[in-house]
């Protein structure tokens, strides 16, 4: 697994719960949204959302509701919970935390040319 | 699994086959997950055929894009797969149930009490019952709890067929 994928799988859970504090979305409408704001960085194996979603919902972050789209035809939405709401919000300040002390790193610090 | 052949995906029904065949779920789950990985599927189709794509290279596209071999394995895992309380339950429960049943059935001196006196007793009924259904209660498939209720069953024989020990 590439390092971009192994980033990606990471970040899925709080990835979906961003979109859901939104409002409630269904699966194929979770996979196009994640692809349309990041402009294709986020473009994984669709499938893939299930199991996690279902594994959110197990743990209590999410719930479902079918809800009917045509006479044959129906679509199970998912919302994000109390619990899934804080949760977010600690994986968001996990996320800026690390990307405030990765970047720094990333740079090179001033004079460290001269010096090898 | 071997990889998916485009030639076999033929309609939507074709493709959730091949992901209903790495399912061994209870029916009202794969029903619901089907259903709604279904639902995606034709949705996606829709959408290419939106842009002009033909019937077959829309499925075949949707399919690539789903991921089936990979989400099927996942889904699986998602629902049947077992955490640590599982596995301790599975192998605690019928030793504790066989234990206290071996303490039933044989008296504090180490004879053994005699089985018509121990089906006689509510204990005994009780520890069976419990060694039942708290694994059928815990776990999403019956043959789960059958299992290691027949476990129960084992380690009880042998526990019995032991020499007495004195308690």
């Amino acid at each position: 697994m590439s390092l971009r994928d192994q980033i990606r799988k990471g970040s899925t859970e709080i990835l979906i719960l961003s979109l859901l504090a939104e409002r409630p979305m269904y699966g194929y409408q979770i996979s196009q949204e994640l692809q349309r704001r990041s402009g294709g960085y986020f473009d994984m194996k669709e499938g893939l959302l299930y199991p996690t979603l279902h594994r959110m919902k197990q743990e209590g972050y999410l719930t479902s509701e079918w809800r009917e789209v045509s006479p044959a035809r129906r679509r199970k939405y998912y919302v994000i919970t109390d619990k899934g709401r804080q949760v977010l919000s600690e994986q968001a300040v996990e996320w800026r935390t690390f990307i405030e002390k990765l970047l720094p790193l990333l740079a090179p610090e001033p004079g460290s040319a001269e010096d090898s | 699994m071997r990889g998916v052949e485009e030639s076999s995906l033929t309609d939507v029904a074709a493709v959730l086959a091949h992901i209903q065949a790495q399912l061994d779920l209870d029916r009202e789950t794969e029903t619901e997950v089907l259903e709604e990985i279904r639902s995606h599927l034709e949705e996606a189709v829709a959408q290419a055929r939106s842009r002009g794509v033909s019937e077959t290279a829309a499925l075949a596209e949707a399919a690539a894009r789903f991921g089936l071999e990979e989400t099927g394995a996942k889904l699986q895992q998602t629902h049947a797969g077992w955490g640590t309380a599982e596995g301790v339950l599975a192998a605690a429960l019928p030793v504790l149930c066989a234990l206290v049943l071996r303490w039933l059935v044989f008296a504090p001196d180490g004879t053994a009490v005699g089985w018509p006196q121990v089906l006689l007793r509510p204990a005994f009924w009780i520890v069976a019952a419990v060694a039942l259904l708290v694994p059928l209660l815990r776990f999403r498939q019956w043959r789960y709890a059958v299992a290691i209720w027949a476990f129960f069953w084992v380690i009880t024989v042998i526990f019995l067929i032991w020499p007495a020990q004195r308690w």
